[in-house]
């Protein structure tokens, strides 16, 4: 039932565009070819289903619209209301009304000609069925393109209509034109509505939304009502007095004390007095705006009588000035808690209370003697709540403080400033402070301690210093340069050579091992060959971790690891998201793919496939 | 301004964009050069039916240029020339009249002379037979084909029961059976849709007329008490014939015109 969801109404289309949509759907989505000497149940088969697809199409799209508006006794007596008040309910019922009949009719046609074409039994003769039952078909929707446009522009109007809750909290304005009821809105409210001189700047409903009490409000604001019987009022205020009929909200009756909207006070009050009726059971609340230009105290006697016999009535009057911002935060928060305790009253006397407060029990804690166990406050906490009350005796001392600026006694000193804490920075010998500190730097300047060496060097010094510089800048070139030469030519990578070690070694020691068994059968006295020493296990493992890990060694420094390692990453996106092995992965998954391979050579395509 | 006209809005309050104006004459004036590339390119069924609708517009868009440049140019006043006073070079033209109306009425005084029966259709294409009645086959090794059905539109009466299955030679099926016909009066160019009172005379083959078949040029009688038409003597005319003008079969529907 929440269809305050108007958006989701699919578009209508116009008769035309219709028929058009229909008829090429249905040359592309059915079979096309047909010859005279196939059978005849093939040859009434393939009409039949041309028949039958249109029919079908029409059918779902008239019954998609027909589900789509909404039917005006589903929906809010709000939004009914409403609907009436901008499209007519009849004219609207009879719209929706006719596309039900084109649909009835639609099908009927579509079951004569598909019972007549069982006795085609001609190729002809079945194709000038097919083709006289679209054209009916076509026929009926052309007749529907007054209901068609219609339609359009109901749904275009209602999409965009504002969504109003109309169960929620609401605070509802009205009253006279350009009193003030749109600045109001946007005073208190983030809505940005108009707000212009002339009379029905506000054309049609605005709503706007606030926070109050950790609770969402919606504030509603009307189009201005002017004074005449309900008859005589035309649409824009009849979609005030709806909004006024039937949302369930707190209303504000906004009022220029300083009649400057052009009608006077009387005839403020009169207005008021008519559409009294529709504020019952509601709460109300006067507002007397534009206090800014007069207030209520400078009015003449009888204007000022008017606002006390309403406020005699019980009903509250609120100066307020959206120019100046007084008396609104007054008028919003009365206006909130008298809503508030409104709903709370009506739930309470409704019958769904009932069963909650069943089932609610507060326990409380039973006294178990007559004890007295006050909350435990620690002394301390005392002192300083003392101490910041601005009464407190330290704070009379204030005046006698000695300051350069007078006027900057009473200044609240902040805790925090920029980060840092004041209280750190607070020293009271600062001043003695700063002056044993100069006085040191004297003495020490004094003594020469901030004499630099250089007037002392006599030439040959400095002949010398500037010769090692110049021999350590040629020195750092020449390590660039033969870093670059590529001395060494292909390398083994490390690994390989710790592993050629164990490897050489292994090896080595078989040799031994034949060489000695060979000794042995020749018995031939040869030189022990020395062996390569086995290098220490502790060595080799810090030879390994004294060099740089794979993915570190050839790069500089830390920026130039990440650049390389967005690089490679970048290289392996491609691959990794196709789910390939590696670059040399050219499996392709789907060697016939369906959608280029699978349905009709359309007009322009038979070139290639 | 309704609460969610946001571009309208935005407008309202800030102005266009500086180079909006000229992008809309820009792009306006580009949309002729799209639209003959598309109708170029087009191809298929949507090509015929785009040129089609274009050709419609295009005619009518030459109609009201030449319309507007008539106005422009001078226009020979035929009323000036007073009446009765006919210039030499028209002397001869009285004959001619004069002819042309002695050969209508000879015209006419052959069309009263021909019958009475002046229809709309005077000569209709025969339906024979076989085209007609379709062989029906019957019997246990379905030899026999004494029946037949008829594959026309047909009408049949009100109280009409069919005989016994086992004895009817004709099959009039209930699918083609209708009792409506769409009649156009031909003075007042109006279609009706006028319940069916019976055949009356088929040209094709008196059998048709009995077995009630309805085909192009078949003279029916139907039911005009809706028209609300009165002889002189002041009684109701609520049966008319009227000719049957298209192929009931092929088009679903019984389309006649009145015989006045």
């Amino acid at each position: 039932m929440a269809l305050y969801n108007f958006k989701k109404i699919m578009v209508v289309p116009t008769a035309k565009e219709f028929i058009d949509i229909t008829l090429s759907k249905t040359q592309r989505k059915t079979p096309t070819v047909v010859h005279k000497h196939y059978q005849i149940h093939r040859i009434r088969h393939f009409y039949m289903r041309k028949v039958k697809f249109t029919q079908q199409n029409y059918h779902d799209r008239l019954a998609q619209i027909l589900a789509d508006f909404p039917k005006l006794d589903d929906i809010h007596p709000f939004y009914a209301d409403l609907m009436n008040v901008l499209y007519d309910k009849d004219h609207y019922k009879l719209a929706l009304g006719q596309i039900n009949i084109a649909k009835n009719l639609i099908d009927n046609v579509a079951k004569d000609y598909v019972r007549l074409m069982k006795y085609g039994d001609s190729l002809y003769r079945c194709k000038q069925l097919k083709r006289a039952a679209l054209g009916r078909m076509c026929t009926v929707m052309k007749r529907q393109k007054q209901s068609l446009e219609y339609l359009e522009q109901v749904r275009q109007h209602l999409s965009r209509l504002p969504t109003i809750d109309p169960n929620t909290r609401t605070l509802l304005l009205c009253g006279y034109p350009n009193v003030g009821k749109s600045s109001f809105i946007n005073k208190v409210t983030r809505a940005d509505v108009e707000v212009q001189p002339y009379a029905f700047t506000t054309k049609s409903l605005f709503v706007g939304h606030m926070d109050y009490k950790y609770l969402r409000w919606q504030v509603v604001d009307t189009p201005g009502i002017l004074d005449h019987p309900l008859e005589e009022r035309n649409t824009i205020e009849m979609q005030a007095i709806t909004a006024l009929a039937h949302l369930r909200s707190a209303v504000l009756y906004v009022m220029d004390a300083s009649e400057q909207c052009g009608h006077t006070l009387e005839q403020q009050l009169a207005l008021f007095n008519n559409i009294r009726p529709l504020f019952a059971n509601k709460p109300l609340i006067v507002v007397a705006n534009k206090s800014d230009v007069k207030k209520i105290s400078e009015l003449s006697e009888e204007n000022q009588k008017i606002f006390a016999e309403i406020s005699a009535e019980g009903i509250p009057v609120i100066e307020t000035s959206t120019l100046t911002e007084e008396g609104v935060m007054q008028v919003k928060t009365e206006a909130c808690d008298k809503l508030l305790t409104h709903r709370v009253d009506t739930k309470m006397k409704g019958k769904k209370v009932h069963d909650v407060l069943n089932r609610l029990h507060l326990a409380v804690p039973a006294k178990r003697d007559e004890k007295e166990r006050p909350p435990f406050i620690p002394e301390g906490a005392v002192l300083r709540r003392k101490a910041m009350e601005v009464d407190s005796p330290k704070r009379k001392l204030v005046q006698y403080w000695d300051l350069m600026n007078d006027e900057e006694k009473q200044d609240k000193i902040p805790e925090v400033w920029e980060g840092h804490n004041i209280a750190d920075y607070i020293d009271p010998d600062i001043m003695k402070h700063l002056e044993d500190l100069e006085k040191e730097e004297d003495l020490k300047e004094k003594a020469g301690e901030y004499d630099s060496d250089s007037e002392s060097e006599d030439e040959e010094m400095k002949e010398i210093r500037q010769l090692a510089k110049q021999i350590r800048d040629k020195r750092k070139l020449k390590v660039l340069e033969s870093i670059e030469k590529d001395v060494h030519g292909p390398r083994m990578p490390r690994t390989s050579k710790k592993v050629h070690r164990i490897w050489s070694m292994w090896y080595k020691r078989r040799l031994l091992h034949y060489a000695e068994k060979a000794r042995r059968s020749r018995s031939v006295d040869r030189k022990r060959k020395r062996e390569p020493s086995e290098p220490p296990t502790s060595r080799t493992r810090s030879q390994s971790a004294s060099r740089p890990p794979r993915d570190k060694s050839g790069v500089r420094d830390a920026k130039m690891l990440k650049k390389v390692k967005t690089m490679m990453k970048n290289s392996q996106k491609g691959m990794n998201r196709q789910g390939k092995k590696g670059e040399s992965d050219r499996h392709i998954v789907d060697l016939k793919p369906k959608h280029l391979l699978a349905g009709k050579r359309k007009s322009g395509t038979n070139s290639r496939r | 301004m309704p609460q969610n006209e946001h571009i309208e809005l935005h407008r309202k309050r800030h102005g266009y964009r500086l180079d909006h104006h000229e992008k809309k004459r820009k792009k306006e004036s580009r949309e002729v050069h799209e639209r003959a590339h598309k109708a170029h390119k087009m191809i298929g069924l949507k090509a015929k039916l785009y040129h089609k609708q274009r050709h419609a517009e295009k005619i009518q868009m030459k109609k009201t240029i030449k319309m507007h440049e008539q106005r422009k140019s001078k226009q020979k006043d035929d009323d000036k020339t007073p009446e009765g006073a006919v210039p030499a070079y028209l002397l001869d033209r009285e004959g001619q009249s004069r002819a042309k109306v002695l050969s209508n009425m000879i015209k006419q005084k052959r069309k009263e002379k021909a019958g009475k029966w002046e229809v709309p259709l005077p000569k209709v294409r025969a339906q024979g037979e076989t085209e007609v009645l379709k062989v029906v086959r019957t019997g246990k090794r379905q030899k026999k084909a004494w029946k037949r059905m008829v594959t026309k539109v047909c009408f049949v009466g009100d109280g009409f029961t069919r005989k016994p299955p086992k004895y009817e030679r004709f099959i009039r099926p209930m699918g083609l059976r209708f009792k409506k016909a769409h009649v156009t009066h031909p003075e007042l160019k109006a279609t009706f849709c006028l319940p069916i009172l019976g055949v009356k005379k088929n040209p094709s083959s008196p059998l048709y007329t009995t077995l009630g078949v309805i085909t192009k040029g078949t003279v029916i009688e139907v039911n005009v008490s809706e028209l609300g038409l009165v002889t002189q003597g002041g009684k109701v005319i609520w049966g008319k014939y009227a000719q049957v003008t298209n192929n009931p079969e092929n088009d679903g529907c019984i389309n006649a015109v009145l015989l006045v």
